[in-house]
Protein backbone atom coordinates (compact mmCIF):
# COMPACT_ATOMS: atom_id res chain seq x y z
CA UNK A 1 0.00 0.00 0.00
CA UNK A 2 1.39 3.17 -1.20
CA UNK A 3 1.45 6.53 0.94
CA UNK A 4 -0.70 7.94 -0.71
CA UNK A 5 -3.89 5.52 -2.64
CA UNK A 6 -6.39 7.44 -4.66
CA UNK A 7 -8.96 5.36 -6.25
CA UNK A 8 -11.32 5.73 -8.34
CA UNK A 9 -12.63 9.15 -7.30
CA UNK A 10 -14.96 11.29 -9.41
CA UNK A 11 -16.33 14.72 -8.28
CA UNK A 12 -19.92 15.93 -10.24
CA UNK A 13 -20.46 19.52 -9.77
CA UNK A 14 -24.09 20.62 -9.98
CA UNK A 15 -24.56 23.71 -11.91
CA UNK A 16 -27.71 25.68 -11.87
CA UNK A 17 -28.55 26.71 -15.09
CA UNK A 18 -29.37 30.42 -15.13
CA UNK A 19 -31.41 31.93 -17.77
CA UNK A 20 -31.10 35.64 -17.92
CA UNK A 21 -33.87 38.31 -17.97
CA UNK A 22 -36.53 38.57 -15.52
CA UNK A 23 -39.08 35.84 -16.93
CA UNK A 24 -35.73 33.36 -16.64
CA UNK A 25 -35.40 34.71 -12.92
CA UNK A 26 -38.75 33.81 -12.18
CA UNK A 27 -38.48 30.17 -13.78
CA UNK A 28 -35.41 29.67 -12.30
CA UNK A 29 -37.30 30.37 -8.64
CA UNK A 30 -39.75 27.82 -9.27
CA UNK A 31 -37.93 25.37 -11.57
CA UNK A 32 -34.52 25.39 -11.12
CA UNK A 33 -32.74 23.71 -14.17
CA UNK A 34 -29.21 21.68 -13.02
CA UNK A 35 -26.56 20.99 -15.33
CA UNK A 36 -24.19 18.10 -13.94
CA UNK A 37 -20.87 19.10 -14.43
CA UNK A 38 -18.21 16.27 -14.28
CA UNK A 39 -15.07 17.46 -12.99
CA UNK A 40 -13.41 14.03 -12.20
CA UNK A 41 -13.60 10.92 -13.55
CA UNK A 42 -12.63 7.88 -11.99
CA UNK A 43 -8.89 8.98 -11.32
CA UNK A 44 -6.49 6.80 -9.45
CA UNK A 45 -3.33 7.15 -8.78
CA UNK A 46 -0.65 6.20 -5.65
CA UNK A 47 2.09 8.17 -4.78
CA UNK A 48 5.65 7.11 -2.51
CA UNK A 49 6.38 9.20 0.39
CA UNK A 50 8.95 11.62 -0.54
CA UNK A 51 8.00 11.64 -4.01
CA UNK A 52 7.22 15.19 -5.99
CA UNK A 53 4.51 14.58 -8.11
CA UNK A 54 3.62 17.86 -11.00
CA UNK A 55 0.07 17.62 -12.05
CA UNK A 56 -0.79 19.23 -15.46
CA UNK A 57 -3.70 19.72 -17.52
CA UNK A 58 -5.79 22.47 -19.68
CA UNK A 59 -7.87 24.99 -17.71
CA UNK A 60 -11.03 23.73 -16.33
CA UNK A 61 -9.59 19.77 -16.13
CA UNK A 62 -9.90 18.97 -12.76
CA UNK A 63 -7.04 19.83 -11.03
CA UNK A 64 -7.91 22.04 -8.05
CA UNK A 65 -10.96 19.75 -7.71
CA UNK A 66 -8.53 16.78 -7.22
CA UNK A 67 -6.47 18.89 -4.81
CA UNK A 68 -9.46 19.41 -3.11
CA UNK A 69 -10.60 16.30 -2.91
CA UNK A 70 -6.86 14.93 -1.16
CA UNK A 71 -6.57 17.81 0.98
CA UNK A 72 -9.96 17.24 2.40
CA UNK A 73 -11.88 20.04 1.58
CA UNK A 74 -14.56 18.53 -0.65
CA UNK A 75 -15.75 14.67 -0.52
CA UNK A 76 -15.44 12.80 -3.53
CA UNK A 77 -19.02 11.54 -4.77
CA UNK A 78 -17.44 8.01 -5.34
CA UNK A 79 -14.09 6.28 -4.86
CA UNK A 80 -11.54 6.67 -2.39
CA UNK A 81 -8.40 8.24 -1.02
CA UNK A 82 -6.15 6.90 1.62
CA UNK A 83 -3.22 8.99 3.02
CA UNK A 84 -1.74 6.35 5.46
CA UNK A 85 -4.45 5.18 6.77
CA UNK A 86 -6.29 8.28 7.33
CA UNK A 87 -9.34 9.38 4.74
CA UNK A 88 -8.81 13.11 4.33
CA UNK A 89 -12.62 14.44 4.12
CA UNK A 90 -13.65 11.89 7.19
CA UNK A 91 -10.41 12.57 9.65
CA UNK A 92 -10.18 16.35 8.49
CA UNK A 93 -9.39 17.54 11.88
CA UNK A 94 -6.01 14.74 12.34
CA UNK A 95 -5.11 14.90 9.03
CA UNK A 96 -5.50 18.74 8.24
CA UNK A 97 -2.47 18.78 11.13
CA UNK A 98 0.17 17.38 9.03
CA UNK A 99 -0.93 18.17 5.64
CA UNK A 100 -0.14 22.06 4.10
CA UNK A 101 -2.08 23.29 1.25
CA UNK A 102 -1.48 26.24 -1.12
CA UNK A 103 -3.85 28.17 -3.36
CA UNK A 104 -2.35 30.24 -5.48
CA UNK A 105 -5.23 32.26 -6.45
CA UNK A 106 -6.45 32.14 -2.91
CA UNK A 107 -4.52 34.09 0.20
CA UNK A 108 -4.66 32.15 3.61
CA UNK A 109 -3.01 34.47 5.22
CA UNK A 110 -5.14 37.07 7.59
CA UNK A 111 -5.91 39.92 4.90
CA UNK A 112 -5.63 42.54 7.45
CA UNK A 113 -2.95 41.28 9.75
CA UNK A 114 1.35 41.69 9.37
CA UNK A 115 2.34 38.60 7.45
CA UNK A 116 4.49 37.47 11.06
CA UNK A 117 0.79 37.96 13.06
CA UNK A 118 -0.40 35.31 10.64
CA UNK A 119 2.13 33.23 11.15
CA UNK A 120 2.06 33.94 14.79
CA UNK A 121 -1.42 32.64 14.70
CA UNK A 122 -0.63 29.57 12.80
CA UNK A 123 2.02 28.66 15.33
CA UNK A 124 -0.65 28.80 17.96
CA UNK A 125 -3.04 27.05 15.85
CA UNK A 126 -1.09 24.24 14.75
CA UNK A 127 0.70 24.31 18.56
CA UNK A 128 4.05 24.60 16.72
CA UNK A 129 6.89 24.00 19.46
CA UNK A 130 8.91 27.37 19.78
CA UNK A 131 12.08 26.02 18.44
CA UNK A 132 10.41 24.57 15.88
CA UNK A 133 8.79 27.62 14.62
CA UNK A 134 11.89 29.41 14.97
CA UNK A 135 14.20 27.22 13.20
CA UNK A 136 11.29 26.86 10.27
CA UNK A 137 10.92 30.62 10.70
CA UNK A 138 14.68 31.24 9.93
CA UNK A 139 15.07 29.06 6.92
CA UNK A 140 11.85 30.26 5.22
CA UNK A 141 13.04 33.74 5.76
CA UNK A 142 16.59 33.06 4.20
CA UNK A 143 15.43 31.15 1.29
CA UNK A 144 12.37 32.76 0.07
CA UNK A 145 13.84 36.94 1.16
CA UNK A 146 10.87 37.45 3.03
CA UNK A 147 12.29 39.81 5.59
CA UNK A 148 11.62 42.95 3.63
CA UNK A 149 8.10 42.35 3.77
CA UNK A 150 7.67 40.48 7.06
CA UNK A 151 6.16 43.16 9.15
CA UNK A 152 3.69 44.56 6.34
CA UNK A 153 -0.29 43.89 6.36
CA UNK A 154 -0.87 40.97 3.74
CA UNK A 155 -3.08 43.40 1.94
CA UNK A 156 -0.08 45.79 1.04
CA UNK A 157 1.78 43.02 -0.68
CA UNK A 158 2.82 42.28 -4.23
CA UNK A 159 1.74 39.26 -5.65
CA UNK A 160 4.47 37.20 -5.69
CA UNK A 161 5.76 38.54 -1.72
CA UNK A 162 2.15 37.38 -0.80
CA UNK A 163 2.62 34.04 -2.47
CA UNK A 164 6.15 33.80 -0.82
CA UNK A 165 4.47 34.12 2.11
CA UNK A 166 1.78 32.05 1.91
CA UNK A 167 4.49 29.37 0.77
CA UNK A 168 6.10 29.63 3.98
CA UNK A 169 3.01 29.91 6.21
CA UNK A 170 1.46 26.66 4.88
CA UNK A 171 5.12 25.14 5.65
CA UNK A 172 5.31 26.30 9.29
CA UNK A 173 4.23 22.96 10.87
CA UNK A 174 6.57 20.89 9.01
CA UNK A 175 3.71 19.00 6.76
CA UNK A 176 4.85 15.42 6.05
CA UNK A 177 2.73 16.53 2.24
CA UNK A 178 2.26 19.92 1.12
CA UNK A 179 -0.19 20.68 -1.65
CA UNK A 180 0.54 23.48 -3.81
CA UNK A 181 -2.19 24.50 -6.37
CA UNK A 182 -0.29 26.82 -9.28
CA UNK A 183 2.40 28.41 -6.91
CA UNK A 184 3.94 30.18 -9.22
CA UNK A 185 0.83 31.80 -10.88
CA UNK A 186 1.61 35.25 -11.38
CA UNK A 187 5.15 35.54 -10.12
CA UNK A 188 7.97 36.54 -12.18
CA UNK A 189 10.81 34.74 -13.64
CA UNK A 190 12.81 35.54 -10.30
CA UNK A 191 10.35 34.94 -8.19
CA UNK A 192 9.71 31.50 -10.26
CA UNK A 193 12.96 30.35 -9.52
CA UNK A 194 13.22 31.12 -5.39
CA UNK A 195 10.18 29.33 -5.28
CA UNK A 196 11.11 26.12 -6.96
CA UNK A 197 14.41 25.91 -5.62
CA UNK A 198 12.73 26.51 -2.17
CA UNK A 199 10.33 23.25 -3.50
CA UNK A 200 12.95 21.29 -4.52
CA UNK A 201 15.01 22.17 -1.30
CA UNK A 202 12.33 20.95 0.58
CA UNK A 203 11.43 17.65 -0.80
CA UNK A 204 15.34 16.92 -1.12
CA UNK A 205 16.69 17.79 2.16
CA UNK A 206 13.45 17.24 4.83
CA UNK A 207 11.55 14.35 2.12
CA UNK A 208 8.43 15.95 2.38
CA UNK A 209 6.00 14.46 -0.20
CA UNK A 210 4.57 17.13 -3.06
CA UNK A 211 2.25 17.28 -5.45
CA UNK A 212 1.68 20.34 -7.42
CA UNK A 213 -0.51 21.77 -10.24
CA UNK A 214 0.70 24.61 -13.03
CA UNK A 215 0.18 25.76 -16.13
CA UNK A 216 4.22 26.63 -16.12
CA UNK A 217 6.21 23.23 -17.81
CA UNK A 218 9.12 25.22 -16.11
CA UNK A 219 8.13 24.52 -12.65
CA UNK A 220 7.93 20.17 -13.79
CA UNK A 221 10.85 20.25 -15.84
CA UNK A 222 12.90 21.88 -12.79
CA UNK A 223 11.13 20.27 -10.13
CA UNK A 224 9.37 16.88 -11.10
CA UNK A 225 10.52 13.42 -12.33
CA UNK A 226 7.30 12.41 -12.52
CA UNK A 227 4.28 13.96 -14.48
CA UNK A 228 0.57 13.27 -14.16
CA UNK A 229 -1.45 14.77 -17.08
CA UNK A 230 -5.61 15.28 -16.56
CA UNK A 231 -7.84 16.34 -19.33
CA UNK A 232 -11.53 17.03 -18.99
CA UNK A 233 -11.48 14.88 -15.55
CA UNK A 234 -9.19 12.03 -16.46
CA UNK A 235 -6.02 11.04 -16.17
CA UNK A 236 -4.49 10.71 -19.30
CA UNK A 237 -0.58 10.17 -18.59
CA UNK A 238 1.27 8.67 -15.72
CA UNK A 239 4.75 8.82 -15.53
CA UNK A 240 8.31 10.55 -15.78
CA UNK A 241 8.92 13.10 -17.79
CA UNK A 242 11.02 11.59 -19.77
CA UNK A 243 8.08 9.22 -20.97
CA UNK A 244 6.50 11.73 -22.54
CA UNK A 245 9.51 13.12 -24.33
CA UNK A 246 10.12 9.34 -25.15
CA UNK A 247 6.76 9.10 -26.73
CA UNK A 248 7.59 11.30 -29.10
CA UNK A 249 11.17 9.81 -29.74
CA UNK A 250 12.39 10.52 -33.06
CA UNK A 251 9.83 13.34 -33.45
CA UNK A 252 10.98 16.94 -34.94
CA UNK A 253 9.18 20.28 -34.28
CA UNK A 254 9.32 22.76 -36.98
CA UNK A 255 8.16 26.35 -36.22
CA UNK A 256 7.34 28.60 -39.00
CA UNK A 257 6.54 32.10 -38.69
CA UNK A 258 4.27 33.46 -41.50
CA UNK A 259 4.67 37.07 -42.95
CA UNK A 260 1.01 37.71 -42.67
CA UNK A 261 -1.84 36.10 -40.85
CA UNK A 262 -2.12 32.25 -42.41
CA UNK A 263 -4.62 29.57 -42.47
CA UNK A 264 -2.17 25.82 -42.40
CA UNK A 265 -4.12 23.26 -44.11
CA UNK A 266 -3.61 19.72 -42.87
CA UNK A 267 -0.54 17.62 -44.02
CA UNK A 268 -0.51 14.01 -44.02
CA UNK A 269 1.28 12.23 -40.93
CA UNK A 270 2.25 15.90 -39.59
CA UNK A 271 0.86 17.20 -36.52
CA UNK A 272 0.00 20.62 -36.52
CA UNK A 273 -0.26 23.55 -33.86
CA UNK A 274 -1.06 26.63 -34.65
CA UNK A 275 0.37 29.08 -31.60
CA UNK A 276 -1.36 31.72 -33.17
CA UNK A 277 -2.17 33.33 -36.57
CA UNK A 278 1.07 33.88 -37.56
CA UNK A 279 3.12 30.84 -35.87
CA UNK A 280 2.62 27.38 -36.46
CA UNK A 281 4.55 24.55 -35.36
CA UNK A 282 4.60 21.42 -37.21
CA UNK A 283 5.66 17.70 -35.43
CA UNK A 284 6.50 15.40 -37.22
CA UNK A 285 8.28 11.73 -37.23
CA UNK A 286 11.23 11.98 -38.89
CA UNK A 287 11.72 8.62 -40.47
CA UNK A 288 7.99 8.80 -41.83
CA UNK A 289 8.28 12.62 -43.16
CA UNK A 290 11.28 14.09 -45.36
CA UNK A 291 12.17 17.54 -43.97
CA UNK A 292 13.23 18.54 -47.59
CA UNK A 293 9.14 17.57 -49.21
CA UNK A 294 7.57 19.52 -45.65
CA UNK A 295 10.56 22.24 -46.40
CA UNK A 296 9.99 22.90 -49.92
CA UNK A 297 5.84 22.03 -49.27
CA UNK A 298 5.92 25.24 -47.06
CA UNK A 299 7.91 27.26 -48.75
CA UNK A 300 6.02 26.91 -51.60
CA UNK A 301 2.49 27.13 -50.19
CA UNK A 302 2.80 30.54 -47.67
CA UNK A 303 4.58 33.50 -47.23
CA UNK A 304 7.30 32.35 -44.77
CA UNK A 305 9.02 34.68 -42.86
CA UNK A 306 11.78 32.23 -40.83
CA UNK A 307 11.90 28.91 -39.80
CA UNK A 308 13.22 26.88 -37.21
CA UNK A 309 14.01 23.31 -36.13
CA UNK A 310 14.28 21.22 -32.83
CA UNK A 311 13.55 18.48 -31.08
CA UNK A 312 9.83 19.38 -29.89
CA UNK A 313 10.73 20.76 -25.71
CA UNK A 314 8.13 19.78 -23.40
CA UNK A 315 5.65 22.41 -23.66
CA UNK A 316 4.83 21.60 -27.29
CA UNK A 317 4.74 17.94 -26.57
CA UNK A 318 1.61 18.68 -23.59
CA UNK A 319 0.22 21.23 -26.30
CA UNK A 320 -0.10 18.19 -28.50
CA UNK A 321 -1.26 15.91 -25.69
CA UNK A 322 -4.09 18.82 -24.58
CA UNK A 323 -5.27 19.28 -28.62
CA UNK A 324 -5.41 15.81 -29.48
CA UNK A 325 -7.91 15.18 -26.53
CA UNK A 326 -10.21 18.15 -27.46
CA UNK A 327 -10.18 16.55 -30.98
CA UNK A 328 -10.60 13.27 -29.51
CA UNK A 329 -13.37 14.33 -27.08
CA UNK B 1 -8.83 20.09 22.70
CA UNK B 2 -5.80 22.77 21.89
CA UNK B 3 -7.53 26.24 23.78
CA UNK B 4 -4.39 27.88 22.73
CA UNK B 5 -5.44 28.09 19.24
CA UNK B 6 -9.14 29.06 19.95
CA UNK B 7 -7.73 31.77 22.22
CA UNK B 8 -5.32 32.68 19.64
CA UNK B 9 -8.38 33.57 17.01
CA UNK B 10 -10.14 35.59 20.11
CA UNK B 11 -7.61 37.71 20.34
CA UNK B 12 -6.83 37.95 16.77
CA UNK B 13 -10.45 39.33 16.48
CA UNK B 14 -10.27 41.25 19.42
CA UNK B 15 -7.02 43.14 17.94
CA UNK B 16 -8.05 43.07 14.53
CA UNK B 17 -11.85 45.20 16.14
CA UNK B 18 -9.35 48.00 17.28
CA UNK B 19 -7.59 48.63 14.21
CA UNK B 20 -11.02 49.79 12.90
CA UNK B 21 -11.19 52.84 15.49
CA UNK B 22 -14.18 54.88 13.23
CA UNK B 23 -16.42 52.09 13.16
CA UNK B 24 -16.54 51.62 16.88
CA UNK B 25 -16.77 54.86 17.31
CA UNK B 26 -20.04 55.14 14.98
CA UNK B 27 -21.48 51.72 16.95
CA UNK B 28 -21.46 53.21 20.08
CA UNK B 29 -23.58 56.21 18.43
CA UNK B 30 -25.72 53.72 16.49
CA UNK B 31 -26.64 52.09 19.80
CA UNK B 32 -26.91 55.61 21.71
CA UNK B 33 -29.42 56.68 19.32
CA UNK B 34 -31.33 53.44 18.98
CA UNK B 35 -31.84 53.92 23.08
CA UNK B 36 -32.98 57.32 22.52
CA UNK B 37 -35.25 57.24 20.48
CA UNK B 38 -37.04 54.37 22.31
CA UNK B 39 -36.27 56.37 25.39
CA UNK B 40 -38.30 59.31 23.62
CA UNK B 41 -41.09 57.44 22.40
CA UNK B 42 -41.80 55.66 25.38
CA UNK B 43 -41.77 58.98 27.14
CA UNK B 44 -44.10 60.87 24.81
CA UNK B 45 -46.35 57.98 25.42
CA UNK B 46 -46.20 57.31 29.69
CA UNK B 47 -46.39 61.43 29.80
CA UNK B 48 -46.94 62.01 33.53
CA UNK B 49 -48.06 58.82 33.95
CA UNK B 50 -46.02 57.05 36.60
CA UNK B 51 -46.40 53.51 35.47
CA UNK B 52 -48.31 51.08 33.29
CA UNK B 53 -49.62 48.05 34.47
CA UNK B 54 -47.27 48.59 36.83
CA UNK B 55 -44.44 48.93 34.78
CA UNK B 56 -42.41 51.90 35.45
CA UNK B 57 -40.50 54.28 32.75
CA UNK B 58 -37.65 53.11 34.70
CA UNK B 59 -38.13 50.09 34.44
CA UNK B 60 -38.88 50.47 31.16
CA UNK B 61 -35.42 52.75 30.53
CA UNK B 62 -33.55 49.46 31.88
CA UNK B 63 -35.02 46.68 29.62
CA UNK B 64 -33.85 48.94 27.07
CA UNK B 65 -30.43 49.81 27.92
CA UNK B 66 -29.49 45.71 28.71
CA UNK B 67 -30.80 44.58 25.80
CA UNK B 68 -29.92 46.77 23.40
CA UNK B 69 -26.24 46.53 25.62
CA UNK B 70 -26.93 42.86 25.38
CA UNK B 71 -27.46 42.98 21.49
CA UNK B 72 -24.22 45.34 21.26
CA UNK B 73 -22.24 43.10 23.00
CA UNK B 74 -23.36 39.36 21.31
CA UNK B 75 -23.54 40.93 18.13
CA UNK B 76 -23.07 36.71 16.15
CA UNK B 77 -21.73 37.91 12.57
CA UNK B 78 -24.15 36.18 10.65
CA UNK B 79 -22.15 36.37 7.78
CA UNK B 80 -19.04 34.05 8.80
CA UNK B 81 -20.63 31.11 7.48
CA UNK B 82 -22.35 32.15 4.27
CA UNK B 83 -18.94 34.66 2.94
CA UNK B 84 -16.65 32.49 3.56
CA UNK B 85 -18.69 29.91 1.08
CA UNK B 86 -19.71 32.51 -0.78
CA UNK B 87 -16.23 32.95 -1.60
CA UNK B 88 -14.55 30.30 -1.06
CA UNK B 89 -12.58 31.08 1.74
CA UNK B 90 -14.29 28.24 3.90
CA UNK B 91 -11.49 25.76 2.47
CA UNK B 92 -8.75 27.67 4.38
CA UNK B 93 -10.96 27.21 7.37
CA UNK B 94 -11.02 23.51 6.72
CA UNK B 95 -7.49 23.16 6.54
CA UNK B 96 -7.25 24.21 10.37
CA UNK B 97 -6.62 21.31 12.57
CA UNK B 98 -9.24 22.89 14.48
CA UNK B 99 -13.30 22.64 15.30
CA UNK B 100 -14.77 25.13 12.72
CA UNK B 101 -17.55 25.51 15.15
CA UNK B 102 -15.21 26.48 17.82
CA UNK B 103 -13.02 28.55 15.97
CA UNK B 104 -16.16 30.59 15.05
CA UNK B 105 -17.19 30.89 18.82
CA UNK B 106 -13.87 31.81 19.11
CA UNK B 107 -14.22 34.67 17.06
CA UNK B 108 -17.25 36.06 18.16
CA UNK B 109 -15.90 35.64 21.70
CA UNK B 110 -13.16 38.01 20.76
CA UNK B 111 -15.79 40.52 19.05
CA UNK B 112 -18.04 40.14 22.46
CA UNK B 113 -15.16 40.93 24.87
CA UNK B 114 -14.52 44.03 22.68
CA UNK B 115 -18.56 44.95 22.40
CA UNK B 116 -18.56 44.67 26.00
CA UNK B 117 -15.73 46.88 26.71
CA UNK B 118 -15.58 49.34 24.17
CA UNK B 119 -19.53 49.62 23.03
CA UNK B 120 -22.01 48.72 26.56
CA UNK B 121 -19.92 50.36 29.25
CA UNK B 122 -20.10 53.41 27.50
CA UNK B 123 -23.54 53.23 26.40
CA UNK B 124 -24.26 52.13 29.77
CA UNK B 125 -22.82 55.24 31.50
CA UNK B 126 -24.26 57.47 29.13
CA UNK B 127 -27.59 56.14 30.07
CA UNK B 128 -26.65 56.23 34.08
CA UNK B 129 -25.50 59.47 33.83
CA UNK B 130 -28.77 60.74 31.26
CA UNK B 131 -31.76 58.91 32.22
CA UNK B 132 -30.83 56.70 34.89
CA UNK B 133 -31.96 53.12 35.40
CA UNK B 134 -32.96 50.59 37.86
CA UNK B 135 -30.51 49.50 40.09
CA UNK B 136 -29.53 45.03 40.10
CA UNK B 137 -32.78 43.78 42.40
CA UNK B 138 -29.72 42.25 44.54
CA UNK B 139 -26.73 40.63 44.08
CA UNK B 140 -28.35 37.33 43.94
CA UNK B 141 -29.95 38.46 40.54
CA UNK B 142 -27.15 40.49 39.46
CA UNK B 143 -25.06 37.13 39.50
CA UNK B 144 -28.08 35.25 38.11
CA UNK B 145 -28.45 37.89 35.78
CA UNK B 146 -24.93 37.32 34.20
CA UNK B 147 -25.74 33.51 34.21
CA UNK B 148 -28.86 34.04 32.21
CA UNK B 149 -27.33 36.49 29.76
CA UNK B 150 -24.75 34.10 28.82
CA UNK B 151 -27.47 31.52 28.26
CA UNK B 152 -29.18 34.39 26.11
CA UNK B 153 -26.32 34.71 23.75
CA UNK B 154 -26.21 31.11 23.80
CA UNK B 155 -30.00 31.20 22.48
CA UNK B 156 -28.69 33.56 19.98
CA UNK B 157 -26.09 32.37 18.44
CA UNK B 158 -27.19 29.19 17.96
CA UNK B 159 -30.25 31.01 16.00
CA UNK B 160 -27.54 32.48 14.01
CA UNK B 161 -25.52 29.29 13.51
CA UNK B 162 -28.63 27.56 12.07
CA UNK B 163 -29.70 29.97 9.58
CA UNK B 164 -25.68 30.33 8.52
CA UNK B 165 -26.14 26.86 8.03
CA UNK B 166 -28.63 26.84 5.02
CA UNK B 167 -25.76 28.81 3.46
CA UNK B 168 -24.08 25.16 1.84
CA UNK B 169 -27.52 25.08 -0.12
CA UNK B 170 -28.29 28.47 -0.78
CA UNK B 171 -25.36 30.36 -1.03
CA UNK B 172 -26.93 33.57 -0.45
CA UNK B 173 -28.96 34.05 2.45
CA UNK B 174 -28.97 37.42 2.56
CA UNK B 175 -32.57 37.50 3.22
CA UNK B 176 -32.93 35.14 5.75
CA UNK B 177 -30.65 36.96 7.69
CA UNK B 178 -32.52 40.09 7.43
CA UNK B 179 -36.26 38.15 8.43
CA UNK B 180 -34.01 36.49 11.90
CA UNK B 181 -33.32 39.89 12.70
CA UNK B 182 -36.94 41.38 12.61
CA UNK B 183 -37.77 38.16 14.52
CA UNK B 184 -35.05 38.84 16.85
CA UNK B 185 -35.64 42.42 17.53
CA UNK B 186 -39.40 42.14 17.42
CA UNK B 187 -39.79 39.36 19.31
CA UNK B 188 -37.31 39.32 21.93
CA UNK B 189 -38.35 42.56 23.44
CA UNK B 190 -36.33 44.35 22.28
CA UNK B 191 -37.92 47.13 20.37
CA UNK B 192 -41.30 46.51 22.54
CA UNK B 193 -41.06 45.22 25.53
CA UNK B 194 -42.57 42.13 26.42
CA UNK B 195 -44.79 43.42 29.29
CA UNK B 196 -46.61 45.63 26.80
CA UNK B 197 -47.78 42.87 24.46
CA UNK B 198 -51.38 41.46 23.92
CA UNK B 199 -51.47 38.41 26.13
CA UNK B 200 -52.46 36.27 23.69
CA UNK B 201 -49.12 36.80 21.67
CA UNK B 202 -47.17 37.33 24.94
CA UNK B 203 -48.58 33.39 25.33
CA UNK B 204 -47.02 32.65 21.92
CA UNK B 205 -44.01 34.59 22.22
CA UNK B 206 -43.27 33.09 25.50
CA UNK B 207 -42.49 29.78 23.57
CA UNK B 208 -40.20 31.34 20.93
CA UNK B 209 -36.29 31.03 22.14
CA UNK B 210 -36.77 34.42 20.90
CA UNK B 211 -38.37 35.53 24.23
CA UNK B 212 -35.15 34.37 26.30
CA UNK B 213 -32.68 35.99 24.49
CA UNK B 214 -32.71 39.78 26.29
CA UNK B 215 -36.00 39.64 28.43
CA UNK B 216 -35.14 36.68 30.30
CA UNK B 217 -31.62 38.37 31.92
CA UNK B 218 -34.01 41.80 32.03
CA UNK B 219 -36.48 40.49 34.29
CA UNK B 220 -34.34 38.50 36.74
CA UNK B 221 -31.98 41.67 36.81
CA UNK B 222 -35.26 44.15 37.96
CA UNK B 223 -36.47 40.96 40.37
CA UNK B 224 -39.70 40.35 38.60
CA UNK B 225 -39.22 36.33 38.78
CA UNK B 226 -39.19 34.29 41.55
CA UNK B 227 -36.40 31.65 42.12
CA UNK B 228 -38.35 28.59 40.70
CA UNK B 229 -39.49 31.02 37.82
CA UNK B 230 -35.57 31.58 37.19
CA UNK B 231 -34.92 28.47 37.33
CA UNK B 232 -37.65 27.66 34.83
CA UNK B 233 -36.47 30.12 32.16
CA UNK B 234 -33.15 29.58 32.46
CA UNK B 235 -33.97 25.98 31.76
CA UNK B 236 -35.94 26.94 28.84
CA UNK B 237 -32.63 29.16 27.19
CA UNK B 238 -30.81 26.04 28.01
CA UNK B 239 -33.39 23.62 26.27
CA UNK B 240 -33.26 26.12 23.28
CA UNK B 241 -30.21 26.24 23.14
CA UNK B 242 -28.99 22.43 22.96
CA UNK B 243 -32.00 22.01 20.62
CA UNK B 244 -31.30 24.51 18.17
CA UNK B 245 -27.29 23.62 18.41
CA UNK B 246 -28.38 20.07 17.62
CA UNK B 247 -30.20 21.40 14.61
CA UNK B 248 -27.68 23.49 13.17
CA UNK B 249 -24.89 20.79 13.72
CA UNK B 250 -27.31 18.07 11.19
CA UNK B 251 -27.09 20.49 8.80
CA UNK B 252 -23.38 21.26 9.40
CA UNK B 253 -22.71 17.39 9.26
CA UNK B 254 -24.61 17.24 5.72
CA UNK B 255 -23.67 20.47 4.58
CA UNK B 256 -19.93 20.04 4.87
CA UNK B 257 -20.73 16.76 2.54
CA UNK B 258 -22.04 18.11 -0.20
CA UNK B 259 -19.79 21.75 0.26
CA UNK B 260 -18.58 22.98 -3.17
CA UNK B 261 -15.94 25.21 -2.88
CA UNK B 262 -16.26 28.10 -5.51
CA UNK B 263 -12.81 28.95 -7.17
CA UNK B 264 -10.31 27.43 -8.57
N1 LIG C 1 -17.65 25.50 -7.51
C1 LIG C 1 -17.91 24.98 -8.70
N2 LIG C 1 -19.17 24.86 -9.14
C2 LIG C 1 -19.43 24.32 -10.33
N3 LIG C 1 -18.50 23.88 -11.19
C3 LIG C 1 -17.22 23.96 -10.83
C4 LIG C 1 -16.85 24.53 -9.57
N4 LIG C 1 -15.50 24.50 -9.47
C5 LIG C 1 -15.06 23.95 -10.62
N5 LIG C 1 -16.08 23.63 -11.44
C6 LIG C 1 -15.97 23.01 -12.79
O1 LIG C 1 -15.25 21.81 -12.68
C7 LIG C 1 -14.30 21.67 -13.71
C8 LIG C 1 -12.91 21.45 -13.13
O2 LIG C 1 -12.50 22.60 -12.44
P1 LIG C 1 -11.11 22.73 -11.72
O3 LIG C 1 -11.12 24.00 -10.96
O4 LIG C 1 -10.83 21.49 -10.96
O5 LIG C 1 -10.12 22.84 -12.97
P2 LIG C 1 -8.55 23.07 -13.01
O6 LIG C 1 -7.96 21.88 -13.65
O7 LIG C 1 -8.04 23.45 -11.69
O8 LIG C 1 -8.46 24.28 -14.02
P3 LIG C 1 -7.47 25.55 -14.02
O9 LIG C 1 -6.24 25.10 -14.68
O10 LIG C 1 -8.20 26.52 -14.88
O11 LIG C 1 -7.28 25.99 -12.62
C9 LIG C 1 -14.42 22.93 -14.55
O12 LIG C 1 -15.15 22.61 -15.70
C10 LIG C 1 -15.18 23.89 -13.71
O13 LIG C 1 -16.04 24.68 -14.50
MG1 LIG D 1 -7.23 25.20 -10.87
Amino acid sequence: MSFIEVSNISKTYKISKRKSGVPGMLANLFVPKYENKEAVKNVSFSIEKGEMVGFVGPNGAGKSTTIKMLSGILYPDTGEINVSGLIPYKQRKEYVSRIGVVFGQKSQLQWDLPVIDSFELLKAIYSIPDDVYKKNLDRYMEMLDMDKFIKQPVRQLSLGQRMRADIAAALLHSPEIVFFDEPTIGVDVVGKDAIRNFIKDLNAEDGVTMIFTTHDMQDIEKTCNRLVIISEGSKIYDGTLDGVRKLHGSSRQLDVYFMNDSEVAEIPDVEIVEVDKRHSQFIFDGKKVHINDLMSHLLGTYNVKDINISEPDIESIIRKIYSREKVAG
Amino acid sequence: MRLSAYYAYAKKQFLSRSAYRFDHLMGILSTCLQFFIFYEIYRTLYGSKESVDGITMSMITTNFVLSLGLSAIFSPNDYFVPGRIWDGSISTELLRPMSFKGRMIAENVGDACFNLIFKFIPVLLIAIFTTGMEKPAGIGNMILFLISAILGYGVLWTISFLVQMTAFWLINIWSLITIKDVFVNVLSGMMIPLWFMPDWMAGVIKFTPFASIYFTPVQIYLGQLSISEIVFKCGVQLFWTVIIYALGNVLWNKGQKKLVVQGG
